[in-house]
C-alpha cells in the first residue's frame, strides 16, 4: 500500500512478528506486477475487478476446506459470501453501463477468459503467509492481508484512472474493501 | 486463480536483515511500522515500532515520512 504512495524504501519483515519472536514463518519474497493499466475502459476495469472478487471468493472457499475448526470454517464461509456480494455489485455496475442487456452468465463467460494468467497459486500464497489455520486470529490476519491487497490495488488503479466515471467506480469499490478491512479488524479485537 | 498479479511489489527482509537495518540506523532515520491491531501491538511489538492498524493505514499515511526506509509487519 505504501510503495505506491511515494514511499521508496518499503520492506516487508518476512514472517512478521512471528519471525521476530523466533518462531518459524518465513515465506519467499513477493514480487508482483500491476494488472490494470490506466487506459482501460470502466467496463474493462469492472471485468478485472470481478475476476479479483471471484479469486477472493474461491480463495476463501479453499481456506474453508482446509479449516480445522468449526468457527474458522464458518468465518471463511462468511468471508466467501461477502465476496459474492461484491461480485453482485460489480455486475450491477457493469449492467448499468452496458449498451445492450447482458446476463450474469454472459458476463461470467466474458470475465472467465480474461482472468488467471501467471503467478502464485493459492497453495503458494498460503506458503507465503504460513498461517496456523486452527487459530482464528491468524486466519483473520491472513484475510486482512488479502483485503489490504485488494484495497491497495483499487486505490492504485483509482488514482491512475483518467476517466472520472471509471475513477468513481473504483473509489466506491475501494471504500467497500476498506470497510471490510475495518470489520475484520473489529472482529480480531473480539477474539 | 493466480495471485501474483495482484500483489504489490515489495522487498522482504528476514529477521537478521531487519535487525541489521534497525541497528545501522538511528531511530529517527527509520520507520518501523506495525499494521496489526492495537491488542496485538500491546501484546508484543518490535521495539520502536509505530502502530497504524491496517484498516487505518490509507487514511493516516501522512503521519509517516516517505523518505525514510520503512519496515512493515
Amino acid at each position: 500500500m505504501l510503495s505506491g504512495k511515494g514511499f521508496t524504501q518499503v520492506y516487508n519483515v518476512s514472517g512478521g512478528i512471528k519471525a521476530w519472536e523466533g518462531k518459524t514463518a518465513v515465506g519467499p519474497q513477493t514480487l508482483g506486477m500491476d494488472l490494470f493499466d490506466g487506459s482501460k475502459s470502466p467496463q474493462d476495469f469492472l471485468k478485472v475487478a470481478y475476476s479479483l472478487e471471484q479469486g477472493l471468493h474461491r480463495f476463501y472457499l479453499d481456506m474453508a476446506d482446509k479449516a480445522r475448526t468449526r468457527a474458522v470454517l464458518e468465518l471463511f464461509e462468511k468471508l466467501a459470501a461477502i465476496e459474492v456480494k461484491h461480485q453482485d455489485a460489480i455486475f450491477d455496475a457493469y449492467a448499468r453501463m452496458a449498451d445492450a442487456a447482458v446476463s450474469r452468465e454472459q458476463f461470467d463467460a466474458m470475465v472467465e477468459t480474461s482472468a488467471g494468467e501467471g503467478g502464485l497459486t493459492t497453495d503458494q500464497y498460503l506458503e507465503l503467509f504460513d498461517p496456523d489455520l486452527s487459530v482464528e486470529t491468524e486466519v483473520i490476519s491472513l484475510a486482512m492481508s488479502i483485503e489490504a491487497q485488494a484495497l491497495d490495488l483499487y486505490q492504485r488503479v483509482g488514482a491512475r484512472m483518467k476517466n472520472a466515471d471509471s475513477a468513481a467506480i473504483v473509489h466506491g469499490i475501494a471504500d467497500e474493501e476498506k470497510q471490510h478491512l475495518e470489520r475484520l479488524g473489529k472482529l480480531m479485537d473480539t477474539l | 486463480m493466480k495471485w501474483m498479479q495482484f500483489l504489490t511489489p515489495v522487498q522482504s527482509k528476514d529477521y537478521n536483515e531487519t535487525r541489521k537495518m534497525i541497528s545501522d540506523h538511528s531511530p529517527e532515520d527509520i520507520t518501523i511500522l506495525d499494521v496489526r491491531q492495537p491488542s496485538e501491538y500491546q501484546a508484543s511489538h518490535i521495539p520502536g515500532a509505530v502502530l497504524i492498524p491496517l484498516p487505518q493505514l490509507s487514511d493516516r499515511m501522512s503521519e509517516l515520512d516517505p523518505g525514510k526506509p520503512t519496515l512493515v509487519y
